[in-house]
């Protein structure tokens, strides 16, 4: 019930979804043009996971409707990329070129 | 006996007496999120696997020139776009428009299964190419590895999300109508796109 009383006091209005549809597509397009530009590769990734996150935080808060959800629950939507940085940081490194083990074809 | 009444409606309304709900969403909803909290981790796993196969490879095959780029942004395109109707659905449920609902669902199933078609055809290509989950023509075994384990996952949540869409509309269409419904399909449906926006970005982009 508590969720139907949120959306109530918040009503978005088709002409929302829609501008919100027209941002994605733009930022989708600065995503594709960020694959084609020649640039240095870290700063290609660092540029495109900055894209990806612009996307994702604002399908979660409008489409979502996250941005109208109490405090908590948009908190607990943040593990699953909390987690994911931490497994990131702890695999990755050992791919650089300092790593003991890294795997190896003889 | 009156003042025990008295006691529990004290307890339940009390910050943790358990007559309140912490998330201020209805259990449905609540559940729908850990599950997709859970699904995200499944994808987390998948894409930082890939992140480490592709450190770890000497080379990496260039994507634009294995993949249809063009069929690629129409299908992310399909996917935004269809998130987006699909927003519009749980606006028309909530206002209590069932005929407006149905329609827009309908939409969203469209969009979701052309882009299964798009997949279904991109897979043939590449399968026709040689490309199979052990070895493909372009040298890096890892790279079909990921390719069909990340996006047959994908796809397969896309195949999920339209039957599930398929049978909400079905049941709008039958007055067996709930707002809530509606919004917990779309919100497996945003999430099935969120996870696309990651394949595109890190999978053929990057």
């Amino acid at each position: 019930m508590a969720d139907q009383h949120d959306q109530h006091d918040h009503p978005i209005t088709y002409k929302t979804y829609f501008i919100t549809w027209v941002w994605l597509l733009v930022l989708t397009a600065l995503a594709l043009g960020l694959g084609y530009t020649n640039i240095d590769e870290r700063l290609k990734a660092f540029l495109l996971v900055c894209t990806t996150l612009a996307k994702i935080l604002v399908i979660a808060a409008v489409f979502m409707h996250l941005r109208y959800e109490r405090i908590n629950l948009i908190l607990i939507t943040f593990a699953p990329l909390v987690l994911a940085v931490i497994l990131f940081s702890f695999t990755f490194p050992e791919t650089l070129g300092n790593a003991t083990h890294v795997l190896r074809v003889r | 006996m009156e003042s025990s009444v008295a006691e529990q409606q004290r307890i339940l309304s009390s910050d943790w007496g358990g007559g309140k709900s912490p998330f201020g969403t209805s259990w449905s909803k609540f559940m729908m999120w850990i599950f997709i909290i859970s699904d995200a981790l499944t994808f987390a796993a998948f894409l930082i696997t890939y992140g480490f196969m592709r450190g770890i490879s000497p080379a990496w095959p260039k994507q634009t020139e294995v993949f249809n780029m063009v069929l690629i942004t129409f299908m992310t395109f399909m996917l935004i776009s269809s998130s987006a109707v699909m927003a519009m659905a749980v606006a028309a449920a909530r206002a209590k428009q069932p005929k407006l609902a149905v329609q827009f669902l309908a939409l969203t199933i469209l969009g979701g299964l052309i882009f299964l078609g798009c997949q279904a055809y991109e897979w043939t290509n590449l399968i026709e190419e040689g490309a199979r989950l052990t070895h493909n023509p372009w040298g890096v075994p890892q790279f079909s590895a990921a390719f069909f384990v990340i996006t047959g996952f994908h796809g397969f949540h896309v195949f999920s999300g339209v039957t599930i869409l398929a049978i909400v509309a079905l049941r709008a269409a039958m007055g067996k109508y709930s707002a809530d419904g509606v919004e917990n399909a779309g919100l497996y449906w945003h999430f099935v796109d969120v996870v696309w926006v990651f394949v595109f970005a890190f999978f053929y982009l990057l």
